[in-house]
This record gives C-alpha cells, structure tokens and sequence, in this order.
C-alpha cells in the first residue's frame, strides 16, 4: 500500500542525490540538473504532504510555483552557462573563479 | 645728599662696562682701550668723591650710613618667599675706603699709560687694561657690598684679575708659575671664606652685614655650634681664613713674592690699592663676629707673626721689586695685628696710608726700573747690587721714593707713623694689660726696627753710594718730565705726609669734619669709629635723637669696649700708653734708619762681616725660611702625594675592583638573566607566539575560504545534516 511514508522516502532520494550531484560533479550543467532534482524533492513533497494531511489545494499551488520558478532558473542558468561557455571555452566549474577575491 | 641705588652703582659699574668694551671690542686698538680704561676710572674717583665729601665734609655724623637694598631674583616657590637681596653699605670707612679706591687706581692708571707703552708699542693689545678695569671695579664692588656673599663674588673675580695680571707676560714661564701659585694659594683662604658664609647662613638666614650685627647683638650666635665650635668662632675663622690667603698671612704668605712678575703698575694695584687691602677690609668688616668669637687673640699672633717674619726676609732680599713685596706682607701684619689689639679705626687707618705709599713705592720701582731697562736684551735690572748712585740721575723718583721710604718707616709728620705709631700703641696696652699679648706686642715693635732698617737699606743701596755696575748707571736715563709719570708720583708722595690723616701740631685737626663735637680729634679718628656688640641697636636710637651714642649703651661690654674711653681716667690712661708707645715707635724707627746708614751709607758697619758671622740665620732669611719648600717638599710631596696615593689605591683597590667592577658582575649577571626571559617569554611566547597565533588561524579561514562553490555547499549540507541528527 503507497503511504506518506513511501512518497516521503522517494523526496528523501532525491534530494540526496540533487546533492550528491551538486557536490560530486564539475559540470556546470549537472550540477544544475542537481538542483532540479532538489526542487523536484521538495515539491514531491508539497504534493504528498497536501494529499494525506489537509484536503485543500495550497501544496499543489506551491509545487506549481516550485516549477515555474525552476522552469525561469534553468533558463537563466542556462543563457549564463552558454555565455561562460562562449567566453571560456568549457563549462569546468573549477574554471569559474572571477568572483572570488 | 639722597642716595639711590643708580647714584652709588656707576662707582662699580663704570669700570666694569670699561672691561666690557674692552674686552669685546676695543682690546685689539690699544690706545681706545687705554682712554676708555682710565675715563672710567676717573668718572668712578668723581662718584666717589661725592660719597666722600659728603661724609667727611656734608652730612657727617659717626652713625651716618647708606643702606641700598635691591631684590637680586626671587624664587617664589609654593607661597614661600626666597628672595636674594643685593645691596651697597656705606658707612664712613667704606666711604674712605672707595675715596683711596678710586684715587689710588686712577693715578696707577695713568702711571701705566707710561710705564706700558712699550708694551703698547710692541704690538701687545689692551688685555693688561682691559683686566686692571675689571680688577678695579670687583674691588670697589667688594667694598660697596652689604652682604658676605657679593663680597665673596667680588673677592673671587679679583683672585681671577690678580691670576691675569701676574701672568701678564705669559711667554715668561716664572710668570705663568706664579699666577697659578698665587692663585691656588688664595684659593685654599676662600674654601674657608665659603664655608663661613655657609655656616653664617644656616644659623642666622641672612649673610648681610646688617643682619649679621644685629644678630650678633641679639645674642642669636650665643650657644650654637658647629663640629662642636661655637658659631661665631667657627665662622669668624673661617672668614679669617679668607683675609690669611688673600692678604698673605703667615700661613698662607708665599704667594705674594711671586705675585712680582706682573707688570709693576699691576703690582701696585694689588699690593697698595685692591686685592691684599680687601683681606684686610674684610676681617674690619667682620670685627664685631670676631670679637664675639673670641678670635682677637689669635689674629693678633697672625699679624704680629707675619707682620715680624716678613720683615726679616726683607732684611737679606736683593731683588728690588721683592724688599717692596715682602715689605707688603709686613704691612698687612701690621693692620692684621691691629686688628687683633682691637685698634679698629688704626688698622683701617694703616691700611689707607700704606696704600698711598706703597702705591707710590712701587711706582717709583716701576720709574726705576723702567729706566734700567736694557733695549738690546730686555731684561729688567732689578738687583740692587748692581744699581747704586742712581740718584744723581734719577732726582724725582728719589725723592717721591724717600718720602714714602720715610713714611713706611715710621718717621714723625708722615703718614706711616700716624697709623703704625697707634696700632703700636694699642698693643702696648693690651701687652700691658693680658700676659698672652706681650708677644704680638714685641713682634710689631721688631717689626717696625726691621721695616725702617730695611727700607733704608734698600734706598741707600739703588740710589745713594757709588754706582757699582758701570754699564747699568750709564745705561740709566731718567726722562726728563712726563705727567703721566710724574703727577701720580708727585700726588702720592705729597699724600704721605702725616697732616692730611692726622691732627695738626695744635690738635685741631688739620681736616675739620662736620662733627664740631668732636673736632678736637683727627678727622680719620673721629670718622672711623670701632663698632661695638650693640653699637648698631644704638644708631637707630641715636637717629632717633633719644640717647648718645657715647653714654654708656645697655650693649653688653666686651673685652675692648671695657678699655675705650668709658671713664675720664681710663682714657688718661691710655693717652699715656700711646705717648709711650708713639715715643718707643720714633725710637725704633730713628734706630733702624741709623744702623742702615752705618751699614749701607756710611760704611762703618761692614754688612759682609754680619752675613758671615750668622751665615745659616742668613741663608735661611733667603730662603725665605724656606716656606716654599716646606709646602712643596714637606707638606705637598711627603705628606699630601703619600696621602694622594694611599687614595689612589685604595680608589683602584678597592672602589674600582669591587665598587665599579663588582657592580659590573652583578650587572651582567642581572642582565643575562633578563635577556634569557626576554628571549624565551617576551620574544617567543609573547611577540613570536602572537605571530604563530595569528598564522595558524590565517591557515584554517584560507583553507576554508578557498572560493569553490561545491565546497561551501558541501559544508552547508553537512552542517545541515549534523543540525538534523543532533536533533
């Protein structure tokens, strides 16, 4: 039978693995899919949690904007990714030091 | 007259802007030097004739005195006033004192300006002027003083000029010897001085003369003590000390012979006028700290010692200049002597006569030898054994020469006798009157056969007889007239006549003072007037008009007062003693001036006959009894080089081995220890530990800091972990 429990074990999954992702890869692009898979943890949530504790539709609201707010991030993301790419010549995240002092 | 401080000042201060100029500026054209030096003196002499006159002839009483106080700087330190006050006090004998000053240094002056301008010619400067103003003006300033410390400033500049002066032609090296003998010599008199004053100061808080008087009638010097001795005794001997050293006493009277190598003009000064008269004025000054310290007694010895002594090394010198020297230090055992008998006004009185004529001695040895003086060698001719006849040539220096040679000799209607006749008397009547005075006594009347004798001796050998060196007597040329030669000797030899210090034949006196009281006595008699314990309370009581001073004052007596003209038959009596003694003293002196014609005029007396019969009392008279030797031999080779260096010794012995290097171990010892925990705990736990400190956390925040992105996520998370399972 599929509890709370089972949903909540998938988001945990997925969040350890968002983050093993952001800290285990160089690449620029996989570690933004990385965060994909952190936001996509928590708006599982929201959905699991909106469907067995209180019947209204605010987790379902929230995982919407959870989306489209990825959705606005991995463009922007990307268009800097390509604009680093352009002038660097790779997408190593090793190779992105500009900002630090 | 009114007095102010800017009317008595110009005395001092007129010479001293002389020696100023002088030294800055005018020193190297000599002739400017010469003029500002003697225009100085003359305007000093003018000043002090207005004092002068108005003592003697304007506003004379015998309590008259000038008191001027001037605040010298004033350290006004946490509400306690500390003020040091300057001042001058004039009272009738500083009044006569400045007048002979002034008057005696301007004709030395102009005699210089004859007697040094070879020395002018041959491209000296005016340095021999130039020091004889400052010498003037420190001793006027010394005379003027009201307190013991100006004086003792004054008295120190003089020692400095009489240093200058004697060392005048310093490429001799006798010369350069003798400046600093007599000034080492002076110099052992004034430690004393200072420590007088210094013990006066403690006690009574003041060192003026004023306070000192009062104090000493206040009774405020009874009972204390100093090391065990009586203030007034340790202070007044000390004080004394300074008038042995500067006035030659017995002890301390080797340096005065030396003193001879300065110019003449300069020996003059020192010997008549400044130096060797401010010892003598000094002890007049302190007679009423004396008298309280019992002392009187023991300065009668010292003048009666040297006053004796001094004569008999006269007796055998053959040196012309040194028989005037030594003749000088047997004159100041005479006023020193006086003194001591309490004869006051007479010892002063000796002190201005022989300043006139032994000013005038030595300016007739200056004339003489100025004229001996060879031109091919310039050397000086000074021996006496090789002048003789010298007054065939020499007529006007022989006779101002005879004049004061009859003065200092003590004959009737010169001014020698006036004053020594009475320092006689009155130690005739002390010799009468205390055992323990008879030898003072004794010693001043040998004295005066000594002084007649061998002043005589002098004067027939240089310039009566046959000349007995050929050369010298041709060489000898006596100018015909010079006035700046002349007039001071002339001035001087008619100022040893005995009627411008005493009575005249009547008794009236021939210098009538105001004071018609007492116009029956000379002028210099009733001017001079001995203070006495109490005398001064009884001067503000005489201005006050209520009491003569003459009554018996409710002062208490002392020794001396006792024997002054208390009673109608007291005095009698001395007038008596005096004729006694004035009848002795001509005697004596008629005496000595007849066995010296014997020997030297006539040729009765073979002299050659008495230096063989008393051959070692001969030699040990030229050798001055050998004092030089017993301070340089004796005292200063066996007894304070051993001495030096037993210090020495113990110095490097001890004080350097253990004192100074001893510390030094212990300063090392100090020092490593400190430099180890100066390496160890300041150095590198301190300083190099707060470095290390600061480096370490440097290391840990740049490791942590390293800019990589998926590092810091990796700690956020891991922190974020840890949060949760220490939840």
């Amino acid at each position: 039978m599929i509890t709370l429990t089972s949903y909540l074990l998938i988001s945990f999954f997925l969040f350890l693995a968002g983050v093993a992702v952001m800290v285990a890869r160089k690449n620029i692009i996989a570690i933004m899919l990385g965060i994909e898979l952190i936001l996509n943890a928590a708006g599982l949530n929201f959905a699991a949690y909106t469907r067995f504790a209180n019947q209204n539709i605010d987790g379902h609201i929230m995982s919407l904007f959870i989306i489209v707010i990825a959705a606005a991030e991995a463009a922007v993301g990307l268009a800097i990714v390509i604009r680093f790419f352009q002038v660097k010549d790779t997408i190593h995240i090793d190779d992105a030091t500009e900002l630090q002092s | 007259m009114d007095y102010t401080i800017s009317s008595i000042a110009p005395i001092v201060l007129l010479p001293f802007f002389a020696f100023v100029i002088n030294a800055f500026i005018a020193s190297r054209f000599t002739r400017t030097a010469v003029a500002i030096s003697c225009a100085a003196i003359a305007g000093s002499t003018i000043y002090a004739w207005r004092i002068f006159s108005d003592f003697v002839f304007g506003t004379y009483s015998a309590n008259y005195h000038i008191h001027k106080v001037f605040t010298w700087f004033d350290l006004n330190g946490g509400g306690q006033e500390f003020a040091v006050k300057m001042g001058f006090y004039i009272d009738n004998m500083t009044a006569v004192l400045v007048m002979m000053v002034t008057a005696v240094a301007t004709l030395i002056h102009i005699f210089s300006t004859w007697y040094m301008k070879d020395d002018m010619n041959y491209g000296r400067n005016g340095r021999f002027f130039t020091y004889m103003s400052l010498f003037t003006s420190a001793m006027l300033g010394l005379s003027l003083s009201d307190n013991l410390l100006s004086v003792f400033i004054f008295w120190e500049i003089m020692g400095f000029c009489s240093y200058s002066l004697i060392g005048h032609y310093y490429e001799k090296e006798v010369a350069g010897a003798a400046n600093v003998k007599a000034f080492m010599t002076t110099r052992v008199g004034d430690v004393f001085f200072l420590l007088g004053i210094v013990a006066l100061w403690t006690v009574v808080g003041s060192v003026s003369f004023v306070d000192l008087y009062n104090a000493i009638d206040a009774g405020g010097l009874v009972g204390k003590a100093v090391i065990g001795i009586p203030l007034a005794t340790f202070a007044g001997m000390c004080i004394f000390m300074g008038t042995i050293g500067k006035s030659a006493q017995f002890p301390l009277n080797v340096w005065l012979p030396d003193a001879m190598n300065g110019p003449t003009p300069c020996s003059a000064l020192i010997h008549a006028a400044t130096m060797v008269a401010a010892g003598v004025y000094l002890s007049l000054r302190i007679y009423p700290l004396l008298d309280a310290g019992g002392l009187l007694t023991f300065v009668a010895y010292i003048g009666g010692i040297t006053a004796f002594g001094a004569a008999t090394i006269a007796l055998v010198q053959t040196d012309f200049k040194a028989v005037l020297a030594f003749s000088t230090i047997s004159q100041l055992g005479y006023m020193v002597l006086g003194i001591g008998v309490g004869s006051y006004n007479a010892a002063f009185m000796h002190l201005i006569t022989h300043a006139v004529f032994k000013a005038c001695l030595f300016l007739s040895a200056g004339s003489v030898i100025h004229s001996l003086h060879d031109h091919h060698t310039h050397a000086h001719v000074q021996e006496m054994p090789r002048m003789g006849g010298l007054r065939h040539k020499m007529k006007f220096t022989w006779f101002a020469m005879w004049c004061c040679t009859l003065a200092i000799a003590g004959i009737p209607f010169f001014s020698g006798f006036v004053s020594k006749d009475r320092i006689l008397g009155d130690a005739l009547i002390e010799a009468l009157h205390s055992p323990v005075m008879i030898a003072p006594a004794v010693l001043g009347f040998m004295g005066a056969l000594l002084t007649a004798f061998y002043m005589c001796r002098m004067m027939f050998l240089a310039f009566h007889g046959k000349p007995r060196d050929k050369e010298v007597y041709d060489h000898c040329h006596e100018e015909k007239f010079s006035w700046n030669r002349n007039l001071p000797l002339l001035l001087l030899a008619v100022f040893t006549l005995g009627v411008w210090f005493s009575g005249s034949l009547t008794g009236q006196g021939f210098v009538k003072v105001a004071d018609k009281a007492n116009g029956k006595y000379e002028w210099f008699q009733t001017l001079i007037q001995k203070p006495k314990k109490g005398q001064f309370e009884n001067y503000k009581r005489e201005a006050l008009g209520s009491i003569d001073v003459r009554e018996k004052g409710t002062f208490t007596k002392s020794k001396y007062d006792s024997t002054y003209g208390l009673s109608e038959e007291e005095a009698h009596h001395i007038h008596q003693v005096h004729y006694i003694g004035a009848g002795m003293s001509i005697v004596i002196a008629f005496t000595g001036v007849f066995i010296a014609m014997m020997m030297y005029l006539w040729g009765k007396w073979n002299p050659g006959f008495w230096v063989n019969t008393f051959n070692r009392y001969y030699r040990t008279l030229q050798g001055k009894y050998f004092m030089d030797e017993f301070y340089i031999d004796g005292l200063i080779k066996k007894g304070l080089l051993p001495f030096n260096n037993i210090l020495a010794k113990f110095d490097m012995g001890f004080y350097d081995r253990f004192a100074i290097d001893g510390w030094a171990v212990v300063t090392r010892f100090t020092m490593r220890i400190s430099a180890w925990f100066d390496n160890l705990f300041v150095d590198t736990i301190m300083v190099d530990g707060t470095g290390a400190s600061v480096r370490l956390f440097n290391v840990i925040l740049r490791t942590i800091q390293n800019g990589k992105i998926q590092f810091y996520i990796a700690i956020i998370f891991l922190v974020l972990f840890g949060y949760i399972l220490a939840l």
